[in-house]
């Protein structure tokens, strides 16, 4: 059975690709005609700058490693709990009296389960963090 | 392992950037120490110099920081070597230091005398300086109309220049709308418009097409300032009302007071960089007398070689590539178009039509510079 359809016949691959290759060329020629020297030149220099500027992010071994780092669970837990505690001291300082100064005051701030939490977590960074300072320079890095 | 540059060009430093890059851990370990000796504290983009000399650049933009430019574990100091100790394996410099290596690499580059020719530096203008390229423009600014003639001595750093320079002086004129009243004459030292055959062959009719006229076989004898006259040797003339030189070159004085090579030309091992005599010397770029363009590329190309072969060395005790001779050249064909010359010691440039896509790539290179000689690109 014959139908009839006013669909037109599909053009063949290769007129397909010359109209791409022709919108390509158009693109390219709206391009020239859009940059001047002073906008290619801008480009240039930002994308020089920013390549260099990742060279050295990523050739420097102490950022690689914190990135390293901080790929690991727990680190971002480290991070995310210290985005919050700083919220909460922000907060905190914000509502709280100025402190009356005087060994008094210093003393029932040491009484404190929160004071003392703290100062353990802030020894255990330095004892931790001077173990691998030394490491890194008996090693050259 | 103790590796001494000098100079602190584009080809040093290229060389020593790579090479800190690929002596890393060396260099950490203290296995490898690499110390680079400049005359000046500041690195300048000398092509950008002629984009000075048509207003489309600013002197300012040609420079940075050398200290900017170099890897940290590099040791630079602003102390130019005076005395060359070969034999002794040290440096002597300004200061009165004195620099010992195991591996010396010289990378002094090229200047200008144009104070060889009588009469050259009063009566032209040339675009090699920073001084001279805002000169040059300034004189263009006030040209209303006349003859312009161009002469090149040799050799030159930057074997294109002449060509270049010519097309934007076309260029650059008819922009202003006064090309009509502009004679312009190039004047070239060999029998052929350009040393480069294919270079000659693709730039005579472009010359044709813009109505530019031009002479060979013209090596400039002399300049009469005051009746602005170009003499040759070979007894032709020119009279002109706006002269522009391409001045020759010589290497740095320091290298001919040392008795390193004539001219300030270093003997070099066309393959290896090594001077001639030497194997723990190495040459780069200007300095060198290899029969290759002076131009930065050239530098560059070297200098990859120099610093795998002395990174091979440190590392396992040998060399591992040699230079082939590499030039990439891109050549400016006025304001709006370029195209490009690569060639080597076997193969020589295929030159392809000039167009704004390669105008452009050239105007990115320029900014991609500073990435390429801090040993990226």
């Amino acid at each position: 059975m014959n139908t009839r359809t006013d669909t037109p016949l599909p053009a063949t691959d290769y007129e397909n690709d010359l109209q791409r290759l022709g919108e390509l060329a158009s693109l390219v020629a709206a391009a020239q005609d859009a940059l001047s020297d002073d906008m290619v030149s801008r480009l240039a220099s930002a994308f020089s700058e920013g390549i260099t500027l990742l060279d050295r992010l990523t050739r420097n071994e102490g950022l690689m490693r914190l990135l390293q780092v901080l790929d690991r669970a727990e680190c971002q837990y480290v991070l995310t709990s210290l985005a919050d505690a700083i919220t909460q001291m922000s907060r905190e300082l914000a509502t709280a009296p100025p402190a009356k100064g005087g060994f008094g005051g210093l003393l029932k701030l040491a009484r404190e389960p929160g004071t003392q939490e703290g100062l353990r977590a802030l020894s255990m960074l330095g004892k931790y963090w001077n173990d691998s300072l030394r490491e890194l320079h008996r090693h050259g890095g | 392992m103790r590796i001494l540059v000098v100079g602190g060009g584009c080809g040093g430093t290229i060389l020593a950037n790579n090479l800190a890059r690929r002596l890393a851990g060396e260099i950490r370990t203290r296995k490898a120490r690499i110390t680079m000796l400049s005359a000046s504290d500041r690195h300048m983009y000398q092509p950008g110099l002629l984009y000075v000399a048509f207003g489309q650049m600013m002197p300012d933009e040609l420079y940075r920081d050398q200290a900017t430019l170099i890897e940290p574990t590099i040791d630079f100091h602003v102390d130019p070597v005076e005395q060359f100790e070969l034999d002794r394996n040290q440096v002597r410099t300004k200061s009165g230091k004195v620099h010992s290596y195991d591996i010396l690499v010289i990378a002094t580059g090229s200047r200008i005398v144009p104070e060889e020719i009588p009469g050259l530096v009063e009566g032209s203008e040339t675009f090699y300086t920073e001084k001279g390229a805002v000169s040059m423009f300034k004189k263009l600014r006030e040209f209303q109309g006349g003859k312009i003639g161009i002469v090149v001595g040799v050799p030159h750093k930057c074997p294109i220049a002449p060509v270049e320079v010519t097309f934007s002086l076309h260029d650059y004129f008819v922009a202003r709308g006064i090309r009509d009243k502009v004679h312009i004459k190039y004047h070239y030292p060999i029998n052929r418009i350009h040393s480069i055959e294919n270079v000659a062959k693709w730039a005579k009719p472009e010359f044709d097409r813009m109505g530019i006229e031009y002479e060979t076989l013209f090596n400039v004898e002399e300049v009469d300032a005051k009746n602005k006259i170009v003499k040759s040797m070979e007894g032709t003339e020119y009279q002109y009302d706006l002269l522009i030189s391409i001045p020759a070159h010589r290497g740095m004085q320091e290298i001919e007071k040392n008795n390193l090579g004539e001219g300030g030309w270093i003997p070099t091992d066309r393959h290896m960089l090594t001077m001639e005599g030497h194997d723990n010397v190495y040459v780069l770029g200007d300095t060198t007398n290899l029969p290759v363009s002076k131009t930065g590329s050239a530098a560059h190309f070297e200098a990859e070689v120099v610093a795998e072969n002395i990174a091979s060395i440190v590392k396992i005790g040998t060399p591992v590539t040699e230079y082939d001779g590499k030039v990439y050249c891109f050549i400016e064909a006025g304001h709006d178009k370029a195209t490009y010359a690569m060639f080597n010691y076997q193969n020589p440039p295929d030159l392809k039509a000039a167009n704004k896509s390669m105008h452009w790539f050239k105007m990115s290179y320029n900014k991609m510079y500073w990435a390429s000689v801090r040993g990226l690109l």
